[in-house]
C-alpha cells in the first residue's frame, strides 16, 4: 500500500488540504468577517460609555432595576439576577441590556458565515473545482469551522476590550463578557454546520440556522421572565446564565455551550461522510410535472415563491406575539409585589401596568412583521441580480406586474404577520379580558400606516436605486433602533421622527392619534406611486 | 421590405463602456436571422433593449414597427425569447415554469408542449435548481417553441447542449421557419448559423459590420484555389486579386477575390490544369475577416484561407 493510500484509508485524508483551504477561504471572507466583527464590537464600544453616561449614580440605576425586573422588560432582556446587581455595577447592567441583542448578533453572523463558506459553494458548483483537487472532502467544512472559531476568538477579544470600561466587576469581568460572544458564535457555527448537510440549498441551510437563533430567543425569553428552566434550553441563554459583571459571576455554563458545539461539530463530520457530494441528507423530491390553475400570473408567482418566507413570518410572529402575551398574563402578579414608588416611576401616562406591557409587545411585534415585509423586497431584487426574472421580464408582463407585484406581496406579508402577532399576544394575554383583547387589536391595526410607509420606503429604494441594497437594512434598522435604544441612547428628536413608528403614539397605554394615521397611509400610497413610477423608467439588469 | 426588428443608430451606453455604438440591425419578415459575434460583443444587450428591458440611450429601436421599451408588455405577447444564460426559480419544477410562461402568454398548447418535452428528453418533474445547464435551457426553449408568435429571439440558445438536442434544436427552428416565423438566432457557432439561417450580421464592438445574405457574403469574399499546373505559371503573385500564395513546383494554393477569378482562371488555363479545387468561403472565415486584427493581437495567425 502506498503512503498516500494509506492516509486515505485511515481517514486522514479526508481533512488533507485544509490549510490550503483555510487560507482560501480567508481571503474570500475578509470583508465579512470585518464589516461583521467591526459592526458588533463597534456597536458595544459606543454603548459602553452611553450607558456609563446615563446611570452614574446608585439610584439612577436602582430606579431602573424597579423598571427592568418586571417578566416583559425580562423576556427582552436577560435573567433577574443581572437586575439585582444594577446598583452596585453599571456592568450588570450593561450586560443585562445588550447580552440578548448582540449575542443574537453574534449567532447571525455565524450562520451566515458557515452557511457561505460550505453549502452555498457547494450549491453554486465552486466548490466541485475544489473537490478535484487532493483535497479531502472533510477539508471545507474543517476550514470554515476553523476561520469561525477563529473569528468568534477575534470577536470575543474586541468585545472584552470594548467591556473594560465598564464598572462593578473583577478582572476577569471583560474577559467572560467576550467569552460569552465567542461561545454563541461557535455553538451557531456548529448548528449551522449540521443544518449545511441538511438540505441541498444555502438559503435552507440559513433558514434552519435562524429557526435555532430564533427558537433560543423565545427559549432564554420565556426562562428569563418567569426564572425557569427555559433559558438552559437555548445557546444564548447559556452566555446570559454566566451572570457576567454581577457578584454571582461563573464561567461554567459556557462549558455546555462548548459541550453542545463539539458535539454538533462532530455530528456535522460524519453526515459529510454519509451523503454525496451536492446532495443534502434529505433526498430532493420530484415536484409536479404541471403547475396549479392558479400559477397564471406575474402577482400568482411572485407570490408563489415568497410564500415560505411568507409562513416564517406568521409563524414566526404568533410565536413571538404568544410568548409575549404569557408575560403579559403574569404582569399583575408582578405588579402586587410592586412598592408605591416602583408603581410611580412604571406608571405610563397614567394607565394601567398590562397597557403599557402591551404598547412594548405590539411594537416590537409591528417592527419584526415589518422585516418579513422588507425581506419579500429583497427576493424581488434578487430575482433581478441572479437573472431569474428575464423570463418574466420576457413574457406578456408590465413593469408593475413584475417587478412591481413585490409591493402587494410585501404589504400583505408585513399586514398578515403583524395581525397574527397581535391576535397571538391577546389571545395568551387576556384571554378573560375582552377590554384589554380590544385594546391590543385596535393597537396591533394601529401599527399599520407606519408598517405600510417602511415597505412602501423601501420598495421605492429598490426602484430607483436597485444597486443601494443597504438601503432596505438602513430603514428597517433605524426603526429598531428608535424603538429599542432611543430613549436608551438619548437620541434628538428630529432623529427619531424619521421613524414612521414614532408618530403612532403609544396606544394602548396613550392615545393614538387618527390624524397621524391619515397622514402616514397617504405617505405609504405616495411612496408606492413614486416607487412604482421609478419601476417604469429604469432598466433591469439581468446577469 | 417589411421588417420585424429594425435599428437605426442604436446607443446604449453602461457607464463609460458603450455597449452598441450606432448599431443598425434589419430584420424582414420570415426570415432565420443569425446574429454573430463573439462574447461581449453586444448580441445580448441588442436583444435586451428589443426586449424593453433596457432603455436606449440614442437612435431607434422598432419591434413590429413599435418601440419596444413603450410597448414591451404587449409586444411580448408576439414574441418569445430564449435567453443565453437560462436562470430557473429554484423550488419550481420545468413542466411549472414552462405552464406558467405559456399562461403568462394567454394559454398553453398541451399537445404541443408534451410533444416538445418528449422531443428535447426534459423531465419536467425537476425541480430548478437540480436541473443542469442544457436541461434549464432545454426548459427556456421548450417554453418558447410550444408558444403560438410571430418572432424567436434566441440568444446563444444550444451553448449548453449536446449534438444530439443541438440536431432536435435545427429542427425547431426549421419548422418555426416553415410556419412563417421570424427567427433572430444571436450564436457563435458558425455551422448552426450555417445550417439554418438565410442572412446574416456580424456585430463587432458594438457595430454592425457586415449584413446580408450569406450568398451575397460568399460572393464578396475569397475563395481558396488549389491546382496542380501541366507548366510554370508566372505573374500570378502579383495579380492584385490573388493572396496568400503558396508555389510549390507545379502546386498552387492561394485564395483569390471573387471579383478576380475568371481572370486567373483563364491564366491558369493557358498553362495548363492537371487537377483543381476551388471553395467557397465558410462562414467561420468570413466572420474570421472581419476579428484578423483581433487574433492577430492575441497571437493567432489569420484564418482566412489557411
Amino acid at each position: 500500500m502506498t503512503a498516500a493510500a494509506a492516509e486515505i484509508e485511515n481517514g486522514l485524508g479526508t481533512l488533507a488540504g485544509t490549510g490550503k483551504i483555510l487560507r482560501f477561504q480567508l481571503r474570500r471572507s475578509r470583508l465579512f468577517l470585518f464589516w461583521w466583527i467591526a459592526g458588533i464590537a463597534g456597536f458595544t464600544w459606543m454603548v459602553v460609555p452611553v450607558i456609563t453616561e446615563q446611570y452614574q449614580t446608585e439610584a439612577e440605576r436602582a430606579g431602573f432595576a424597579a423598571t427592568m425586573s418586571s417578566p416583559a422588560m425580562l423576556s427582552m432582556s436577560g435573567p433577574v439576577e443581572y437586575v439585582h446587581a444594577y446598583a452596585e455595577s453599571v456592568g450588570a447592567l450593561f450586560s443585562h441590556r445588550m447580552l440578548l441583542w448582540t449575542c443574537a448578533m453574534t449567532a447571525v453572523m455565524f450562520v451566515l458565515l458557515v452557511t457561505r463558506l460550505t453549502r452555498a459553494d457547494e450549491e453554486t458548483s465552486r466548490s466541485e473545482v475544489i473537490r478535484s483537487l487532493p483535497i479531502g472532502r472533510r477539508a471545507d467544512l474543517a476550514s470554515a469551522l476553523l476561520v469561525s472559531v477563529g473569528a468568534a476568538v477575534v470577536l470575543g477579544g474586541l468585545l472584552a476590550l470594548a467591556a473594560t470600561g465598564l464598572d462593578g466587576g473583577d478582572g476577569a469581568s471583560p474577559l467572560l463578557f467576550g467569552a460569552a460572544h465567542t461561545a454563541v458564535g461557535i455553538v451557531f457555527a456548529g448548528l449551522t454546520a449540521i443544518a449545511a448537510q441538511l438540505s441541498e440549498n444555502a438559503s435552507t441551510s440559513t433558514g434552519y440556522g435562524l429557526a435555532a437563533l430564533g427558537a433560543s430567543v423565545l427559549f432564554a425569553g420565556a426562562g428569563n421572565a418567569e426564572g425557569n428552566w427555559a433559558t438552559w434550553l437555548s445557546p444564548v441563554g447559556w452566555s446570559q446564565l454566566t451572570y457576567v459583571y454581577t457578584p454571582q459571576e461563573r464561567w461554567w455554563p459556557l462549558l455546555v455551550s462548548l459541550a453542545v458545539a463539539v458535539g454538533s461539530v462532530l455530528v456535522a463530520f460524519a453526515m459529510v461522510s454519509r451523503r454525496d457530494f451536492g446532495q443534502g441528507m434529505m433526498a430532493a423530491r420530484r415536484g409536479r410535472a404541471t403547475a396549479k390553475p392558479g400559477l397564471k400570473s406575474a402577482t400568482a408567482l411572485t407570490f408563489r415563491l415568497t410564500r415560505g418566507l411568507i409562513w416564517t413570518g406568521v409563524i414566526t410572529l404568533v410565536l413571538l406575539g404568544m410568548a409575549y402575551g404569557s408575560v403579559l398574563g403574569g404582569a399583575d402578579d408582578f405588579a402586587d409585589g410592586l412598592s408605591a414608588a416602583q408603581k410611580e416611576i412604571l406608571d405610563r401616562g397614567g394607565s394601567d401596568l398590562k397597557a403599557s406591557f402591551a404598547t412594548t409587545f405590539i411594537s416590537i411585534n409591528a417592527i419584526v412583521a415589518a422585516l418579513f415585509g422588507v425581506l419579500v423586497v429583497g427576493r424581488g431584487r434578487k430575482e433581478e441580480t441572479v437573472g431569474r426574472g428575464e423570463l418574466v421580464a420576457a413574457a406578456p408582463v408590465t413593469r408593475g406586474g413584475w417587478p412591481g407585484s413585490y409591493l402587494p406581496a410585501a404589504l400583505f406579508t408585513a399586514t398578515a404577520t403583524n395581525l397574527v402577532g397581535g391576535l397571538g399576544l391577546a389571545a395568551s394575554g387576556a384571554s378573560g379580558d375582552g377590554d384589554l383583547f380590544g385594546k391590543i387589536a385596535i393597537g396591533t391595526l394601529v401599527q399599520l400606516p407606519a408598517i405600510w410607509v417602511l415597505i412602501a420606503f423601501v420598495f421605492a429604494a429598490f426602484a430607483w436605486l436597485p444597486r443601494a441594497g443597504w438601503l432596505r437594512w438602513l430603514a428597517w434598522t433605524w426603526t429598531l433602533l428608535v424603538v429599542y435604544f432611543g430613549a436608551l441612547l438619548d437620541l434628538p428628536e428630529w432623529a427619531m421622527a424619521i421613524s414612521p413608528f414614532d408618530h403612532l403614539g403609544n396606544y394602548p397605554a396613550e392615545d393614538f392619534s387618527a390624524a397621524a394615521l391619515v397622514v402616514l397611509t397617504v405617505i405609504a400610497a405616495a411612496l408606492a406611486a413614486f416607487g412604482h413610477l421609478g419601476l417604469r423608467r429604469r432598466n433591469l439588469s439581468f446577469n | 421590405m417589411n421588417a420585424v426588428i429594425r435599428t437605426e443608430n442604436l446607443v446604449k451606453r453602461f457607464g463609460h463602456v458603450t455597449a452598441l455604438d450606432h448599431l443598425n440591425l434589419e430584420v424582414a419578415q420570415g426570415e432565420t436571422h443569425g446574429f454573430l459575434g463573439p462574447n461581449g460583443a453586444g448580441k445580448s444587450t441588442t436583444i435586451r433593449v428589443l426586449l424593453g428591458m433596457l432603455r436606449s440611450d440614442e437612435g431607434r429601436a422598432e419591434l413590429f414597427g413599435a418601440d419596444p421599451w413603450k410597448d414591451a408588455a404587449e409586444l411580448h405577447r408576439r414574441l418569445a425569447y430564449v435567453p443565453g444564460d437560462v436562470a430557473l426559480w429554484p423550488g419550481l419544477t420545468g413542466g411549472e415554469t414552462i405552464d406558467l410562461l405559456g399562461r403568462l402568454r394567454g394559454g398553453v398548447d398541451k399537445g404541443k408542449r408534451d410533444e416538445l418535452l418528449e422531443r428535447f428528453d426534459l423531465d419536467p418533474r425537476k425541480k430548478g435548481r437540480s436541473y443542469s445547464k442544457g436541461n434549464r435551457q432545454k426548459v427556456a426553449l421548450v417554453a418558447a417553441f410550444a408558444a403560438d408568435v410571430d418572432l424567436l429571439l434566441l440568444d446563444e440558445p444550444t451553448s449548453g447542449l449536446d449534438p444530439l438536442m443541438g440536431a432536435v434544436f435545427n429542427e425547431c427552428v426549421k419548422e418555426a421557419a416553415a410556419q412563417g416565423r421570424t427567427v433572430l438566432l444571436s450564436s457563435h457557432i458558425m455551422s448552426e448559423v450555417e445550417a439554418l439561417c438565410e442572412r446574416v450580421s456580424i456585430i463587432r464592438k458594438g457595430v454592425i459590420v457586415e449584413t446580408g445574405s450569406l450568398a451575397e457574403m460568399r460572393h464578396l469574399s475569397r475563395s481558396r484555389l488549389r491546382a496542380t499546373l501541366k507548366n510554370p505559371v508566372r505573374g500570378l503573385e502579383d495579380h492584385e486579386g490573388v493572396h496568400d500564395l503558396v508555389a510549390d513546383g507545379l502546386d498552387i494554393d492561394c485564395t483569390v477575390d471573387a471579383s478576380a477569378l475568371d481572370d486567373v482562371l483563364a491564366q491558369l488555363a493557358v498553362a495548363g490544369v492537371a487537377g483543381l479545387t476551388c471553395e467557397p468561403p465558410s462562414l467561420e472565415q468570413i466572420f474570421m475577416r472581419f476579428y484578423g486584427d483581433e487574433l492577430a493581437a492575441s497571437g493567432v495567425h489569420e484564418g482566412n484561407g489557411k
